[in-house]
């Protein structure tokens, strides 16, 4: 029979082992950490006197900036309503290209390729999910690209303008929202889907009446998300020609009247502020 | 030991909720008391009061002869002395076991040695004597969360008594757990209350703990101490009064 | 004298029938909402003819870059390892200021309305800036490169993870803070041993998740001269080298999938 204080005792012992080895393991990661940080801030140039000396030349920027000239909002008027139309028609395209394609990368609605009397080696290779992995892998370049790069790549295909700015944003947001909806849709809940089964309904009605209405909110919420995203894309994507405020940001910048680019960016700030408001609204009311 | 005289506490402005009303109570040191009313009678209010985790209305707390109040060193030091057990356990579930009950001594450091979550021997020690009292120290070293609902609710007696505390406040410490296992935990709080000569206060719902452990009981039904007295004289007549109260004060309640 | 059963069963056809008739307000409501649409799509010269005449010439220009140039892999291998460095920093950076002001705009944890209005004002700043503009004003500063890139990354991820991380606190189990706070733990105490544990998991697959957006973001950095792999991207596009765009491209999705994997590998094993 131990006594309290042996039991004590031992624990104590216990807890010194335990804390000298998790010492040795928050040394062991934190140097890793400390040496991949330190090796990358090297190869990057990463340096804070560089900001400090630089500063001089922020406050120049910034002294030439003010006051913004707020006479130009009359001319932002046009880009202001191109940047929320770009937005609009880029995520509207994403939502329909997205209704398909969000099936075809869900496990459980995607085609299933069967040859009939090769069908178990086959489904051990993976392959009857063969539309499965073909749209995944597509909605990963389409998500893997930034919508810049196609922006860059449209404007040079079809010139310039807001058209390939809307493309750009359609394309991308096609990726993530397709991916994000097909794991939503690859994980509804079992029990509803069994019982439309029972029921004796085909697989079609099965998607149609037991998947899709559950999806269906998170579906619209991520759209509205995307939404609110598109306008802070679509704000920048006239600094490769594309259409919107980012046009006249990188115009007034090339022509260095700062006091014109202070407004654009105080434009930019108030369009993102005020779309982020209202999605939220949006969002909670259609939770 | 603590001594409450005319608490009141209203929520939501003057015509809000009426939780507390003149409540008058003194408990003498060492003493198991527990206090009883249905769910609503303004019985979380009332502890949570003591410890000033709710600020009360009106009123005044006396523990060992001082005021508690709002101000913030003199209420650590308070609430270094009043150690406090939950309905929901209220353990950090993702630290271990003995992390959770060293949190019982932070209120003995400042805040630099817990920057790194960092404590000293004797703290340890009495982390772990607060773990053997409730026979846990075996788990010592787990995560909270795996542990049974039981079992939480030890480690959080085991906490609260880390603080070295002169009082314990057990707000409904039984109210998730079934019957068994209920029973093992107020006879922990109850051997605590005799062995250490800690005041433990104990909201209950149910009739039979009380008659079962209880030395005193206060009924307390809505918001207003309606029985102060041994648990033997918990007649179904008083029963009656605390559960049904009478219909004119009925549409009052919270 | 009706049965009552099928005079209440006529009434649920009834509401039915009267719920799928159209009212005039929808007809409305869809009118404006189509002529919005039809408005917006000639500002942005959106029509069948336009996407009749430009998808065939996006299709040209993708054809175009069969067979991708290998050779050119031997110029952008480094300047794609710069961009993951600063998509590293950046993250860091964005940690380092998006952490504090997340705090500060933490409703259970900041008791002064003043000091979180101000802390979630700068957030949404920071937030609402993309990097790409953020990038222009620190190139200006400090000159061409990819530290200015790695600035204005974290500058612009400060906000939107400093929000994210100011909701997941002001979300959690306030159980366990009540709690420590009842043993006279200070503030500090509380958000060490209450707060930071119960989040910590979600704040470490934010960070993981922020680090892979922002290598796809890094990616365009390069446009305005702020480092990484964008400047050869947009060098090529400019001067039409196809095939050479094409291996900046297949660079980009390798990495991006690279970075994909091991995170979610990572994601999986923390919790």
């Amino acid at each position: 029979m131990t006594t309290v204080d042996e039991s004590v005792a031992a624990a104590l012992q216990l807890e010194a082992i335990r804390r000298r080895r998790r010492l040795v393991k928050a040394l062991g990661w934190g140097s890793l950490a400390l040496a991949v940080l330190w090796f990358t801030a090297r190869e990057i140039g990463l340096n804070p006197f560089a900001l400090v000396q630089g500063a001089d030349h922020m406050w120049d920027f910034l002294t030439r900036m003010f006051p913004p000239d707020l006479s130009y909002i009359l001319f932002l008027g046009r880009a202001t309503v191109e940047t929320i139309q770009i937005a609009v028609w880029g995520t509207l395209l994403a939502v329909v290209f997205s209704i398909p394609l969000s099936l075809l990368a869900a496990r459980n609605t995607t085609p299933l390729i069967r040859i009939p009397w090769f069908n178990e080696h086959w489904e051990r290779l993976g392959l009857h999910l063969l539309v499965f992995h073909v749209t995944r892998m597509f909605l990963n370049v389409l998500r893997g690209i930034n919508e810049l790069i196609f922006a860059l790549i449209f404007v040079s295909a079809v010139g310039l303008g807001p058209f390939a700015g809307v493309l750009a944003i359609a394309v991308h947001a096609t990726g993530m929202l397709s991916k994000f909806c097909g794991e939503e849709i690859e994980g509804v809940d079992r029990g509803q889907v069994e019982a439309m089964q029972a029921t004796g309904a085909s697989k079609m009605q099965v998607i149609l009446f037991a998947v899709i209405p559950q999806a269906i909110p998170a579906f619209i919420s991520y759209s509205i998300f995307r939404f609110d995203v598109s306008i802070r894309s679509a704000t920048v994507l006239g600094l490769v020609g594309a259409g919107g405020l980012g046009f006249s940001l990188i115009k007034t910048l090339k022509l260095f009247r700062y006091h014109e680019t202070a407004t654009c960016i105080l434009v930019i700030f108030l369009l993102v502020w005020a779309t982020d408001w209202v999605c939220s609204k949006w969002r909670a009311k259609v939770i | 030991m603590i001594t409450l005289e005319n608490v009141s506490k209203t929520y939501g402005g003057t015509s809000g909720i009426v939780a507390l009303r003149d409540v008058s109570i003194h408990v003498k040191e060492g003493e198991f008391l527990v206090i009883l009313g249905p769910s609503g009678a303004g019985k979380s209010t009332l502890m949570r009061c003591i410890n000033r985790l709710v600020e009360p209305t009106s009123g005044r707390i006396l523990l060992d002869g001082r005021e508690v109040t709002s101000r913030r060193r003199q209420l650590r030091a308070a609430r270094r002395d009043i150690g406090m057990v939950f309905q929901q356990f209220n353990l950090v579930k993702r630290l271990s076991v003995l992390m959770n009950v060293l949190s019982g001594r932070l209120a003995y450091h400042t805040f630099w040695p817990s920057l790194l979550y960092k404590f000293d021997q004797d703290d340890k020690r009495v982390a772990i004597e607060c773990l053997t009292r409730v026979n846990m120290e075996h788990k010592a070293f787990q995560r909270a969360d795996t542990l049974s609902g039981g079992e939480q609710q030890r480690v959080a007696i085991a906490r609260a008594l880390a603080q070295e505390p002169k009082v314990i406040l057990a707000d409904e410490p039984v109210a998730s757990l079934d019957p068994k296992i209920a029973r093992q935990v107020l006879t922990y709080l109850k051997q605590i209350a005799g062995e250490l000569g800690i005041t433990v206060l104990c909201n209950l719902h149910q009739v039979e703990y009380a008659r079962e452990y209880a030395e005193r009981v206060v009924g307390l039904s809505q918001g207003t101490v309606v029985f102060d007295g041994p648990s033997g004289k918990l007649t179904d007549d008083i029963l009656q009064q605390i559960y049904y109260r009478d219909p004119e004060a009925a549409d009052d309640d919270g | 004298m009706a049965d009552p059963v099928q005079a209440a069963q006529d009434d649920v056809l009834a509401a039915l029938v009267a719920r799928k008739k159209w009212r005039f307000h929808h007809i409305a409501f869809m009118a404006v909402g189509i002529a919005f649409l039809a408005w917006a799509a000639d500002g942005v010269d959106l029509s069948p003819k336009e996407l009749a005449d430009g998808i065939p010439k996006i299709a040209k220009y993708f054809a175009l870059m069969v067979p991708p140039k290998w050779v050119f892999a031997d110029t952008v291998w480094q300047p794609a390892i710069e961009t993951v460095y600063i998509a590293i920093w950046g993250n860091v950076l964005a940690t380092l200021i998006g952490l504090p002001l997340g705090v500060l705009a933490a409703r259970n944890i900041t008791r002064l309305a003043p000091v979180r209005f101000f802390a979630k004002g700068t957030l949404n700043l920071f937030r609402s800036i993309s990097e790409l503009i953020w990038a222009i004003f620190f190139v200006a500063a400090v000159g061409l490169g990819p530290f200015p890139g790695a600035v204005a990354l974290g500058m612009n991820y400060a906000g939107i993870l400093g929000r994210l991380y100011a909701e997941a606190m002001e979300n959690i189990d306030p159980g366990p803070v009540e709690a420590i706070q009842a043993t006279g733990a200070g503030r500090i105490q509380v958000i060490l041993f209450a707060i930071f544990p119960q989040v910590l998991p979600q704040f470490v697959t934010y960070m993981l998740y922020w680090f892979e957006v922002g290598v796809r973001s890094a990616t365009v950095l390069g446009m305005v001269g702020a480092g990484g792999i964008g400047f050869e991207l947009v060098t090529t596009i400019r001067l039409f080298e196809f095939r050479e765009t094409a291996v900046v491209l297949l660079i980009i999705l390798a990495m991006v999938t690279i970075i994909d994997v091991a995170s979610s590998l990572i994601r999986s094993r923390i919790y």
